[in-house]
């Protein structure tokens, strides 16, 4: 194998150390100083946007908080109003009602009293009526002019039996 | 048939002595400095606009970086910092190395034993030496297992020690034996598919496929390898960073 | 609530937001080695042990060219050298290569596993 020619050795280590200083030299002093650089560069870039959405995640999530407690108030106040609303209608209506029923109460027992009163002059009027006409079919039939009392009293009798 | 073998021999491209040392520009030095040239031109055009959202190329350099950087963070610690450059270095030399040398025609300098060797000892001799600097003569407790009677240190100590020396060899032998071995069973099947393909089409399909599927096989080949040089670098260097 | 246009509520806008972070954060972990298998193992097995007697010889073969005691140092590291190379390629098979020595091998293999 011409690996293990001895003759080769000495051209080719001198040649790999040569390069491979040359390479060494170019590799610290150039080459990795600009990758780290541009490395470092974008680790920075990129932990200062994780930094700034974080932020403003954080000032995104006060934001919903205030929406939403703004929401809720007013959610509440809402409510508030309406249940008021509510109670002041209800509590007119009764008014209103009670107030009515009051006067249809009494308008029915003022006519309740009419009634009576027309009924109690009727009722007067009919047993004036009866007697006179009893009085004069009495009269009429045996002669005479009938005790108005004693008529009176049959006629009453009589009302009362037909529970007049 | 191309002489499997054949692609493995140095050609001098321009004969140099220096100091009665014959240090001759060769075929093999062609492909370092083409190495060189190509790992820092990659790095830094592609880096070149320092764009936010990388382009293909510029990431592919990143990733590079970062892989590097991970492995040296993972097994050395924020005390590797300082190896990075070489052992990046090292990392890219040895994949490009080993990757170009896939080009057809293309010579691999990572399938000369003496060029693995090289780099292997020299991590070897850099680890052992930082190994001495930062522990003294304690480092060479690591030659002897813990809780072991002393009495066997006679011949623990030997032992361990050939096994350490070993080492850079075993490491060396196994990137040159699998560039080499790849390289011989690619120029093969290659060879197949060019002397039967010559004379019936179908037959050449078959090594051509097999030939495709182990251009594949040694591609990955490749990559494992430089992670292997890489990744066992790191180790070393952990070990002689921190004692346990 | 009428929701207009529907936008992401803010609870998965903070699920994406934190995998982000997350993903900033861990970003790499801790490579899983790959154990080789089949022939590349044996492959390696084969030079391990090979490469352990060969440093051994060569080991002895120095020392004794140094101390004049030929051949007896070279067999004493070729037998040596044996015991190492088996050692490499035992500890290559269960993957506790990666040390310096074989206690420190061990040491790192159950800490490892402890941290899984």
């Amino acid at each position: 194998m011409p690996q293990f020619d001895p003759s080769t050795f000495a051209p080719q280590v001198f040649w790999l150390v040569v390069t491979f200083i040359v390479l060494y030299v170019l590799m610290a002093k150039v080459a990795l100083p600009k990758i780290g650089a541009v490395l470092d560069e974008r680790q920075r870039k990129i932990d200062d946007n994780l930094d700034k959405a974080a932020q403003i995640k954080a000032e995104a999530e006060t934001a919903l908080a205030a929406y939403e407690k703004a929401l809720a108030e007013a959610r509440a106040h809402a409510v508030a109003v309406v249940r008021e609303t509510t109670d002041r209608l209800g509590q007119e209506g009764e008014r209103r009602s009670r107030e009515l029923a009051d006067r249809l109460a009494e308008q029915i027992k003022a006519g309740e009293a009419r009634i009576a009163a027309a009924k109690e002059t009727a009722l007067a009027g009919v047993r004036d009526v009866a007697a006179d006409i009893a009085g004069a079919v009495v009269g009429r039939l045996i002669g005479g002019t009938p005790d108005r009392a004693r008529l009176e009293a049959a006629i009453g009798a009589a009302l009362e039996e037909q529970g007049q | 048939m191309a002489n499997p073998i054949e692609q493995f021999q140095i050609k001098p491209i321009v004969d140099l002595q220096v100091a009665g040392v014959n240090v001759s520009f060769t075929n093999s030095a062609v492909m370092m400095v083409v190495t060189v040239v190509l790992i820092t031109a990659f790095l830094t055009v592609s880096v070149r606009s320092r764009a936010l959202v990388p382009g293909r190329w510029q990431s592919m350099a990143e990733v590079f970086y970062e892989f590097i950087a991970n492995m040296l963070r993972d097994n050395v610690g924020s005390e590797g910092r300082k190896y990075f450059p070489f052992v990046f270095s090292l990392f890219m030399f040895v994949l490009f190395g080993n990757l170009l040398g896939l080009l057809p025609g293309a010579f691999t300098f990572t399938s000369q034993i003496v060029v693995t060797f090289v780099m292997a000892a020299v991590v070897f001799v850099g680890v052992t030496v930082i190994g001495f600097v930062r522990h003294g003569l304690h480092f060479l407790r690591f030659f002897f297992p813990h809780g072991a009677p002393l009495a066997t240190a006679v011949i623990l100590v030997p032992i361990e020690l050939i096994s350490y020396l070993s080492r850079p060899i075993s490491l060396s032998v196994r990137l040159f034996a699998n560039m080499t071995a790849g390289h011989i069973i690619l120029t093969i099947l290659g060879g197949f598919v060019v002397s039967l393909g010559a004379f019936y089409l179908v037959p050449g399909v078959i090594p051509f496929a097999f030939l495709s599927a182990v251009a594949l096989l040694e591609f990955g080949i490749a990559l494992l390898q430089a992670y292997v040089f890489t990744a066992l670098t790191c180790i070393y260097l952990h070990d002689a960073i921190h004692m346990h | 609530m009428a929701e207009r246009d529907n936008p992401p509520s803010l609870e998965e806008l903070d699920a994406r937001l934190r995998a982000a972070r997350e993903r900033e954060r861990a970003g790499r972990g801790r490579e899983e080695r790959v154990a080789s298998a089949g022939l590349g193992l044996a492959m390696r097995l084969a030079v391990e042990f090979v490469v352990g007697i060969a440093v051994g010889v060569a080991i002895g073969w120095g020392l004794d060219r140094w101390l004049g005691t030929r051949p007896w140092l070279m067999v004493l590291f070729l037998l040596l050298g044996g015991a190492a190379g088996v050692m490499n390629a035992y500890r290559a098979a269960r993957g506790l290569d990666d040390t310096v020595g074989i206690g420190a091998a061990q040491r790192r293999r159950t800490r490892s596993e402890k941290d899984n």
